[in-house]
Order: structure tokens, then sequence, then C-alpha cells
């Protein structure tokens, strides 16, 4: 085998050339794909910003329609939404979670077909508030604080409901 | 000795009563069941090593004596005495009141790898990491069938 002939084959082949050339148009494609999808989540994150306000907004006036289409209805499909729509109502704090066991609670509420549980406590001191804790199929576990005092008979809230009946058993 | 044998009893009688009529569905058998449960853990050989293994290990075994019971060809060739009253979610005494006692006799009817599962996380309040140690499965297998036995539950309902 002469010299010439083993640079021939040192040198690459011509398909691996058109691989490796596929694969970087392939990254850059990607790299572009990656780009306008971070700039997609960028305005739906401001979309459901402007939405978190709103719901606020009709929730301090009296309308709580909006705070209702992200609460406790939709158990186990966005954790996220729902804390921060629990958040953005003046009645709900989320919490530390205490692990509160069925005994310790006032009041308990198993929903085994909506894949979640309740559990109530009435707090102690001054102020009218309730301790709940959901614990869901997923294994989550959530907690919140419910101001009696901005809780009306009316309303159509799951934990809000869920409260008032703590707050009569209690 | 006998004190702890009594501390023991007083722990975990009623508990491990519901978790036997959850299975056997009778009072009369799930007490039995309970009765075998402690005299098993009095013969056991080997340490339990603390509070929780003592409580999972209990469970574990109340579960293996009941689904043993319902399976020897004894038990298949016996009829219930009293069907109707006995089936009744009343007797299984939960500490707390449910309202929906309809959906609890679902839950007592599902297939027993949908049950206990179903009855430990929603009516005992454990998480999905005691009960897979319980039940010696994967959390994953746990969840599987929870979500599975809430669906099954649906269609019953």
């Amino acid at each position: 085998m002469g010299i010439q002939e083993v640079q021939n084959q040192s040198q690459t082949p011509a398909y691996q050339k058109k691989k490796k050339a596929g694969r970087a148009e392939g990254f850059q494609e990607s790299f572009l794909q990656n780009l306008k999808n971070r700039d997609r989540a960028k305005h739906a994150g401001t979309a459901v910003e402007k939405e978190g306000k709103q719901a606020a907004a009709d929730t301090q006036a009296g309308v709580k329609v909006q705070a209702d289409k992200v609460g406790m209805g939709r158990v186990g499909v966005s954790p996220g939404i729902r804390v921060t729509a629990a958040a953005t109502q003046e009645t709900l704090q989320a919490v530390e979670v205490r692990h509160m066991s069925y005994e310790e609670s006032d009041h308990v509420r198993i929903a085994v077909k909506e894949g979640y549980t309740l559990k109530g406590k009435r707090e102690e001191g001054g102020d009218a508030r309730v301790y709940v804790e959901a614990k869901y199929e997923d294994g989550r576990v959530e907690a919140y604080q419910v101001d009696m005092a901005k809780v009306t008979g009316q309303t159509t809230h799951v934990i809000e409901q869920f409260a008032l009946e703590t707050m009569e058993e209690a | 000795m006998e004190q702890k044998w009594s501390y023991l009893v007083e722990e975990y009688r009623a508990m491990l009563y519901r978790i036997a009529f959850s299975n056997m569905k009778n009072r009369a058998d799930a007490e039995d069941a309970v009765q075998e449960a402690f005299l098993r853990y009095m013969k056991e050989e080997k340490p339990i090593q603390n509070k929780e293994h003592e409580k999972a290990w209990l469970i574990r075994t109340t579960i293996h004596i009941c689904l043993d019971t319902l399976k020897s060809g004894w038990y298949q060739k016996t009829v219930p005495w009293n069907e109707s009253f006995e089936n009744t979610a009343k007797n299984i005494y939960l500490p707390y009141q449910v309202r929906d006692d309809e959906t609890l006799e679902a839950v007592l009817r599902l297939p027993v790898h949908y049950r206990n599962p179903i009855y430990l996380f929603y009516y005992e309040d454990y998480t999905i990491h005691e009960i897979a140690v319980i039940l010696n499965e994967k959390e994953g297998t746990i969840k599987t069938r929870l979500r599975r036995g809430r669906e099954e539950l649906k269609r019953n309902l």
C-alpha cells in the first residue's frame, strides 16, 4: 500500500460528511424551535398573569366566577394554577402542611370519586380561621388557612364551603 | 410483658379491625383475623425495628390472613349468617363521620388489588409511600391502582 493510498483512507468518507452536515442543520432547526417555544411560553406566562390579576379584581368586586374556575373543581389538573388562584382570593391563604390526622380534625370530607380528601380544623385564637388540608390522589398534600370573616354563605368554592361546614361542626 | 401486649392491642385493635372488615365484610371473621394477627406478632421471632415497622407488619399480616381465609376451600363453602346486615358499611366503625355510605360500600366491593390501596389511602389516611411499604409494592404501582380503582368505582356507582 503506497503513501497516497493511506492518505486517501484517512480522509473522511463523503457519506459521513453529509451526515455531519445534516446534524448541524438539525441542531440549528431545533435551536430555532427552542427559541420559538421560549417566546410562546413567555407570552403564555403573561397571559396567565393577566388572568390571575383579573381573577383578583373580580374577587374584590364580589364576582368569584373566574376564581372558581381555577379552584378545587380542577383537582389534580394543574397544581400551580390552583395555588395561584387560592392566593389571589383574599379568603384563602396557602400555609405549611401540618399533617393533621383524621382524629385531630373537626371535619373530614372523603371524595373518593373525585380523588381527594379534605380535613378541617377551626384555629384557636380570636380571629375566625379554619385550617384546611387537602390530599390528592397523586400524593400531593396542600394546606390553606381560610379567613371566615370574608367567606359568604353563598360561596361556591369547594374549600370555602368545606371551611363553613367545619365551623358548624367545631 | 403483659402490659406491652395490652398496650399493643389497645393501640392497633380498632384500626386493624377496620382493615380486616374491609376485606372480610363481616364482623366475626374480621375479629378472628385481628386476633390471629396479634398471635402471630407475639410468636414472631425476627425483631421489629420501630413503631412504623410494627404498624406496617401488623397491617400486612392482617391483610394476608384475610386473603388466605377468603381463598381457603373451607371458607368458600360457608354462607354468611346474615349477609344483608353484615355487609353494611356502618359496621366498619370509622373514628370520624362518613356522610357517603354508598361510596364506602362500593369501595368494599372493589377487587382486592384496588380495595386495599383505596381504603388505606382515603379512609385510613395513609400516604402512597406508607401503602407501598405495607403492601410490599412500588409507589408507582400504588398510584396506578388508586387511579384505576377510582375509575372502576365511578363506573360501579
